[in-house]
């Protein structure tokens, strides 16, 4: 009998799981397939303030802190964290007012955006293009390799004691709580359902219904070249996400969306979602001209009706929980998974949770 | 428009599937990304050059001559880095035409749809990691063919060719020819292995005499033909200056190796087809039906990207795939008849390919020898001890180990050290099937940005509605 | 440890290493690294620098790893340069008249 059973090993279910088992539980970690395969091992990596929701900036703030210092209290794992400056960049005055309204609303949230002219944005970053307008400035910025997450993570998860169970799916839950695997039933005193976007399915094993939207991210990467620069760079629209690693190659994201679904997963680049980010990325860093596109890939992202997180106790069933749908979630997630560990523990956490009873409401009005 | 067939390669196998179908009425695409059509074995020299015709150059012109008489669409100097449609579509929206986005000679992308989709891709080498392969100087046994062949080129003055199966000969023949040295013949296979494969040549005469024919030369010329052996390692400054065979260095300027040749799967798996381990077929391959159907509909594909069998049968399996296309389409009565000569072809060629192919197979004995500073990853210089340090860091097939190393991440995508690094997570994971294969990923090839960008002007991205704040 | 050395008589021997018998455009003159090299207008570009005794290609992003033509069917992206400033795979790229090549 295990205390915790988590299901689903991404960014979410890791670090449940992590500072579940450091606060003494006897954690078990079930994924259907490999750790962090899903959206914590394919995402952009992007560290941001700029494209966080406002609601979430105190924790991303405080995530990525801990990114920074992963070898710290991951007992040496690391995801080649790199602080950098960020730039949301306008090319329109429609982009440029919008830049304005959400810098306004994030600094009120603490992150410390500030509006730059384009000459001073062409300052902090030599390769952004003259169209710039006008731009968001947020020197607390960065991004990470995110393919390296699942390696981060392992090494801390067993040494906590964790029992890791990869390529054990479930396929339901019993009261009591008899997890369902393909291996056999796995018992557990509270259970967290981790499962991206495939919470809206790990809900309906408990009879709950929480409709959890898709988005089919498609991410496009260079070939290594030299420096060509040297923040991460996003446009007002958030449909750009940019940034050059140590190696060379430049990583294109911006959330263009891919063919793909729950059942199938990330199934086919789009050709035109394709062009248009790679041309969106040359127009905002001319340089880019010169690379070739290596990879593009796709990852399901998962939203919930209202954009916010669902994160806390699933109401009407004595220790089950939830942890997902979080906004640029890859940013906040070891956070919110050392958050959602305090509740479990009977602390209080640090920060507020985000329980889906609001979610659930909506849904039976509707 | 649409078209009812495109094919994609122009080898033996897609010039054959293609003349077919527009001997037949199709209206038909062929996309090749070479200046002419003639695929790895019939590559045609380049414009201008006249080099004396042989078995081969006539058995390629005789291939082109068909093609350009039957009428058939080829577009030339034309590299397909996208494919999609078919059931790369939305949930509960039906198969929608294939699409194959292409750069032209000019440097534009541009796009073709067809209702079907025949994959004629062909191989490419396998050079599995030793020592000093990354020297200039080192290169691929086939790509020597290619130098020789199409471009009139030695690869040096002394050269040492290694690693299986007929191109050996092949190759050691056509560098004494042309007035090169070849210090020696370094052989992977024992020659009770050949006397193996004999029986299944005999229904190839021809090539039998051709080998035999090249070994009398090699023996006349004194050339050192070490059998079972490798190359333990290369060495030299600035390039390759010498190689080790067993504890014997041979000076050389070139080394000639390749390891078997491994089927071009990059677009069968981006459709995500269904694929088997076939090492003695050069690898993974697509499930295909007796008439080269995948498991997609309309979905076919044929030569050697369908499983190594060589340039015989590449063009009666081309002609196949594109007689079930048609069949499948609903323009072609008589199948059975149509397809029984082919089909007749097939089989005989394919006896004699596969038992080249067989030579040609992974040896597991060649990976388990790799030192492990060795570099296998050659972008991004990850090394078989890397490899194995992510294996044991938990990575359990060919897709976590890449994301765990970077192996493959680089502009040759996985093709250069796949089958090494494949080999290397099978050993810890239980075998080739378990470790399986990188997902397949667009684009197919490198694509320079420039030929992506066109003329666009910023009101044309389309802008969602901006997320809450 | 045995050694088959290159013998002595093969030392200066410069036998060419364009295969003869095969009928080619005339020269055109083009660069390579600054270096003016002259060869049959259309020849391939990774086939003309091997016949200018140029293997090494450039230092790519490691030494340990310079650039090299390795697969000649433009698989293997070890043969990259710039021909006139943009990138190129060298076996893929035709020869002419006054082009610039550099390392890439
Ligand atoms: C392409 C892309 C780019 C992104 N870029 C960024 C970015 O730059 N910055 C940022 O902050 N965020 C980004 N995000 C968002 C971020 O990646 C996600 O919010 C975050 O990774 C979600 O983590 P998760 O653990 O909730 O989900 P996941 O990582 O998807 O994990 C869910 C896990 O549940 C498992 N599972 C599913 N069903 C079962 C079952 N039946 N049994 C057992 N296990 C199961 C899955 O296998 C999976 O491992 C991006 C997302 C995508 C897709
Ligand atoms: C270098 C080399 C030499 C060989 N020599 C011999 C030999 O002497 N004898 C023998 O029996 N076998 C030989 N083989 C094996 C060879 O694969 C086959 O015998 C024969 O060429 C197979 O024909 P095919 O049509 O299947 O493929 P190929 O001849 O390989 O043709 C595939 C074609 O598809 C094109 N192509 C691939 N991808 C794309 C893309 N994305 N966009 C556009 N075009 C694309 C390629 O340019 C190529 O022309 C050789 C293989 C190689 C690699
Ligand atoms: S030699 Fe391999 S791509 Fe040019």
């Amino acid at each position: 009998m295990f205390d915790v059973a988590v299901i689903g090993a991404g960014v979410m279910g890791c670090s449940t799981a992590l500072f579940l088992a450091r606060a003494g539980m006897k954690v078990v970690l079930l994924d259907r397939g490999a750790i962090c395969r899903e959206a914590s091992g394919v995402n952009a990596g992007t560290l941001t303030m700029q494209m966080t929701r406002a609601a979430l900036i105190p924790y991303a703030l405080r995530a990525h802190e801990m990114w920074l210092r992963m070898p710290e209290w991951c007992d040496g794992g690391h995801v080649l964290a790199t602080g950098c400056p960020g730039l949301s960049v306008a090319f329109t005055e429609h982009e440029a007012a919008m830049l304005e309204e959400r810098a306004h609303f994030r600094r009120q949230a603490g992150a410390p955006i500030e509006l730059v002219t384009p000459a001073r944005a062409r300052e902090i970053e030599p390769g952004l293009s003259d169209r710039v307008i006008a731009a968001g400035h947020c020197p607390i910025d960065g991004f990470t390799s995110a393919y390296l997450t699942g390696r981060a993570f392992r090494p801390a998860l067993l040494n906590a004691g964790v029992e890791l169970r990869e390529n054990c799916g479930v396929h339901g839950i019993k009261p009591g709580f008899a997890v369902e695997t393909a291996a056999g039933v796995v018992q557990a005193k509270r259970i967290v359902l981790a499962g991206g976007v495939w919470l809206q399915d790990m809900a309906a094993w408990l009879g709950v219904t929480l409709p959890i939207k898709v988005l089919v991210n498609q991410l496009v990467v260079t070939e290594r070249m030299p420096q060509v620069m040297r923040t991460v760079l996003g446009v007002a629209s958030g449909l750009l996400s940019l940034k050059q690693y140590a190696n060379g190659s430049v990583l294109i994201g911006g959330g263009w969306q891919g063919i793909g679904d729950r059942a199938r997963g990330g199934l086919a680049v789009k050709p035109e979602s394709f062009l248009g980010n790679v041309r969106l990325a040359a127009h905002t860093v001319p340089a880019l001209r010169d690379a070739r596109v290596v990879r593009a890939w796709l990852g399901l992202e998962a939203e919930t009706a209202d954009a916010l997180p669902a994160i806390g106790p699933i109401p009407g069933i004595d220790d089950a929980w939830i942890i997902g749908s979080v906004h640029s979630g890859y940013t906040s997630g070891p956070y919110l998974g050392k958050l959602l560990a305090q509740a479990i523990c009977g602390e209080a956490p640090e920060l507020p949770l985000f329980p889906i009873d609001r979610l659930l409401a909506q849904e039976k009005a509707a | 428009m649409i078209y009812d067939i495109a094919v994609l390669g122009g080898g033996p196998a897609g010039m054959a599937a293609a003349a077919e179908a527009a001997q037949r009425g199709a209206r038909v695409v062929l996309l090749e990304e070479s200046a002419a059509p003639g695929g790895q074995v019939y590559r045609a020299p380049p414009a201008g050059f006249t080099v004396p015709p042989d078995a081969d150059s006539r058995a390629g012109d005789a291939l082109r001559a068909t093609l350009r008489q039957s009428g058939a669409e080829v577009r030339t100097g034309c590299r397909v880095w996208g494919v999609g449609g078919g059931p790369l579509v939305p949930m509960d929206t039906q198969a929608a035409p294939f699409r194959l986005d292409a750069l032209a000679p000019d440097g534009q992308s541009f796009a073709v749809q067809a209702r079907a989709l025949v994959l004629c891709a062909g191989t490419h080498e396998r050079i599995i990691a030793f020592p000093g392969w990354t020297l200039p100087g080192v290169l691929g046994l086939a790509a020597a063919t290619i130098l020789l062949k199409a471009h009139g080129m030695l690869p040096g003055r002394r050269v040492v060719v290694a690693g299986a199966g007929p191109l050996l000969y092949a190759v050691a023949a056509k560098l004494l020819k042309a007035g090169a040295e070849v210090p020696a013949v370094v052989d992977l296979a024992h020659s009770r292995e050949w006397a193996r494969a004999l029986p299944a040549l005999a229904v190839r005469p021809d090539l039998l005499a051709r080998g035999l024919l090249w070994r009398a030369q090699m023996l006349a010329r004194g050339v050192r033909v070490v059998s079972g052996a490798r190359i333990a390692a290369a060495a030299g400054g600035e390039a390759l200056e010498r190689v080790l065979v067993g504890d014997t260095w041979i000076d050389c300027d070139a080394l000639c190796i390749g390891h078997g040749l491994v089927p071009a799967t990059e677009a069968t798996r981006a459709f995500r087809a269904a694929h088997r381990y076939a090492a003695e077929a050069g690898g993974w391959v697509p499930v295909l039906d007796g008439d080269q159907r995948c498991s997609v509909p309309f979905l076919y594909a044929a030569g050697d990207g369908a499983g190594v069998r060589g340039a015989a049968a590449a063009p009666a399996s081309g002609r196949l795939a594109v007689l079930a296309a048609l069949h499948d389409l609903g323009m072609l009565p008589d199948h059975a008849g149509a397809r029984a000569a082919p089909a007749r072809d097939f089989a005989r060629a394919a006896k004699a390919g596969g038992a080249m192919a067989r030579m040609m197979a992974l040896r597991p004995a060649l990976v388990q020898a790799i030192p492990p500073e060795t570099i296998v990853c050659r972008c991004e210089g990850v090394t078989r001890a890397e490899i194995e340090a992510a294996c044991a860091d938990g990575a359990a097939d060919m897709n976590q180990m890449k994301q765990f190393t970077r192996c493959g991440m680089g502009p040759c995508q996985g093709r250069l050290c796949g089958e090494t690094a494949a080999e290397l997570v099978a050993m810890h994971c239980g075998g080739r099937e378990r470790a399986g294969f990188a997902t397949g990923r667009l684009p197919l090839r490198p694509v320079a940005m420039d030929a992506l960008l066109g003329d666009f002007d910023y009101a044309d991205i389309p802008v969602p509605n901006a997320a809450p704040i | 440890m045995d050694v088959i050395a290159k013998p002595d008589r093969m030392k200066d021997v410069a036998h060419p290493i364009r295969i003869a018998g095969i009928s080619r455009p005339a020269d055109v003159a083009f660069s390579f690294e600054g270096r003016s090299l002259l060869a049959p207008e259309g020849e391939n570009l990774a086939a003309a620098l091997i016949a200018a005794g140029i293997r090494r290609l450039g230092e790519g992003q490691d030494a340990a790893r310079p650039r090299a033509a390795l697969c000649m069917m433009g698989v293997c992206q070890q043969c990259l340069l710039r021909v006139d400033g943009r990138l190129a795979q060298a076996c893929l790229t035709p020869i002419y008249a006054g082009m610039v090549v550099t390392a890439a």
